[in-house]
């Protein structure tokens, strides 16, 4: 086994945990579909995705990071749409971003809209889940694409 | 916290300095050159310095030279009790005299906050002139008030090592450690918090600045922040990417992601949960239970086996070829897709998924 003297880095979420997860996802959902799907493309890959997200979450530590358990909480709701809260907790960033510097202020507002449950979080925290988050996207980034590959090469 | 461990650090650091200057120098300090307001400010740390180190010989010689600005100063101390008792009352009437009058004010004044008065010396200033200091002190006369009572406490049980001395000033300063207000800063609470807010943000960016490729060369908070925030989106738009070709793949794969799993689940339990060898090798476990599965379901037949054996059939172009492959039998081109599978969680090289594509 060429790859087993490899040092692990611990910061970065298991490869194989996420594998693991998304294929078993994956198998649920053709599980779910028969072999012909009536479903359109756009609903299937739509799942997949919600089914890759998901899975990243679950391996990237469930709910002990605050934007795995927000994808979670998405998830759970049972369908891909954002869910329009209403008076949930939330940075109020009107009032402060006035006073505050401006340009972090507005980026890190954007940043808020990528990141999962970032809407509630302070900027120094949505920093540091940004940080994690972005560790775990391009580990399922690369292991999707070794997926792809490896199932599509024939 | 860290903060102001670093802060109570460089006291630490300032105050043998400040030692040094008082053990040494006041033979050397000529009234003429610290303008004799330094002399003055180093005047009761050398006493203080004495106390802890000289023999009576050795303090009379030193205290002897300093000029006679301040009747306290120039007169030679017999021993070192009656030191200690001068010091105690010296900081006593510092107190007391502090918002009187001219020139013999302020060295008393000054003692207390000597060190403080150091450090801002050594973070901003390299140069300190009498009236600054002045207006240095007027701002907040009650913690200097603070500053010289415990100074005297301080100065009262100065006989002990300097270490002691060295933690007890600590101390003293832990108070005013995580204020880190320059000259010229505010120094009220919201300001303050607003700083450390700001501090740790610049922190969190420059980890993520790090994480993102080729952003550490871009100054400026708004392009970094710009850049990280690009980056998560072609991440993201990544994945929907590889989601679609997934879908597209899906149909021919589905029953042998179920043979996957099917076999895997037994070696998930033993497997890939117990060590570290195995979370890295994924795919090649993957191919091994595939394979383990596929001899098994040849040699004996399973009651499930007839619904499966088609589909295997079907789908044994894909993984039947890595089978060949680990079985050592196919060598050309499909060899790169298999050392990508197996090596492939490890470390995914980019250029090789590339030319495989």
């Amino acid at each position: 086994m060429a790859s087993s003297d490899k040092t692990t880095n611990t910061d970065i979420p298991k490869k194989d945990v996420f594998a693991l997860h998304f294929l078993q996802s994956l198998s649920n959902l053709k599980a779910q579909n028969p072999l012909d799907s009536p479903d359109k493309a756009n609903v299937c890959v739509k799942k997949i995705k919600l089914a890759a997200y998901v899975s990243m979450a679950r391996s990237a530590g469930g709910t002990s990071r605050l934007w795995s358990r927000a994808l979670l909480r998405r998830a759970a709701k049972g369908n891909n749409k954002i869910p329009r809260r209403k008076k949930k907790v939330t940075w109020h960033r009107k009032r402060r971003s006035n006073r505050r510097a401006p340009v972090v202020e507005e980026a890190a507002e954007r940043l808020r809209n990528l990141v999962p449950g970032g809407g509630a979080m302070e900027t120094s925290k949505l920093m540091e889940e940004t940080a994690h988050y972005i560790k775990c996207l391009s580990m399922q980034v690369k292991v999707m694409q070794c997926i792809v590959n490896g199932l599509s090469t024939k | 916290m860290d903060l102001s461990r670093g802060f109570g650090a460089r006291s630490g650091g300032v105050v043998p300095c400040r030692e040094a200057t008082g053990l040494a120098p006041p033979p050397l300090l000529p009234p003429e050159n610290a303008g004799s307001f330094t002399a003055l400010l180093e005047l009761p740390a050398t006493q203080a310095v004495e106390l802890l180190h000289f023999t009576d010989s050795s303090s009379s010689q030193v205290v002897a030279p300093p000029p006679p600005l301040h009747s306290f100063g120039a007169l030679p101390f017999p021993c070192n009790s009656v030191l200690m008792e001068r010091a105690a009352r010296y900081s006593v009437i510092a107190t007391e005299v502090q918002n009187g009058n001219g020139s013999c004010e302020t060295p008393t004044s000054s003692v207390p906050s000597n060190s403080s008065a150091n450090l801002d010396r050594v973070k901003t200033e390299p140069t300190e002139t009498d009236s600054a200091m002045e207006n240095n002190h007027s701002p907040r006369p009650s913690s200097q008030n603070n500053r010289s009572g415990k100074r005297k406490e301080f100065e009262k049980k100065g006989k002990s090592s300097t270490k002691k001395n060295k933690s007890s000033e600590e101390n003293e300063k832990l108070p005013y450690v995580h204020v880190r207000a320059r000259r010229g800063q505010a120094t009220d609470s919201h300001s303050l918090a607003e700083r450390a807010r700001r501090e740790k943000i610049n922190a969190r960016m420059k980890l993520l600045q790090e994480l993102v490729p080729g952003c550490d060369k871009i100054q400026g908070t708004a392009l970094v922040l710009d850049e990280i925030i690009n980056h998560v989106q072609s991440l993201q738009r990544q994945v929907e990417m590889l989601s679609m070709r997934l879908a597209a793949v899906n149909p021919r794969i589905d029953f042998n992601l179920d043979n996957i799993l099917a076999s895997e689940n037994g070696s998930l339990m033993d497997g890939s949960f117990n060590g570290t060898p195995m979370q890295l090798a994924w795919p090649h476990q993957v191919i091994e239970t595939e394979q383990s599965y596929h001899h098994r379901q040849l040699q004996p037949p399973p009651p499930p086996q007839p619904q499966q054996w088609p589909f295997d059939g079907l789908n044994q172009p894909v993984w039947g070829r890595e089978e060949d492959q680990a079985h050592g039998n196919d060598h050309n081109s499909l060899m790169g897709v298999s050392e990508n599978l197996m090596v492939g969680s490890a470390n995914l090289h980019p250029n090789q998924v590339k030319t495989e594509l």
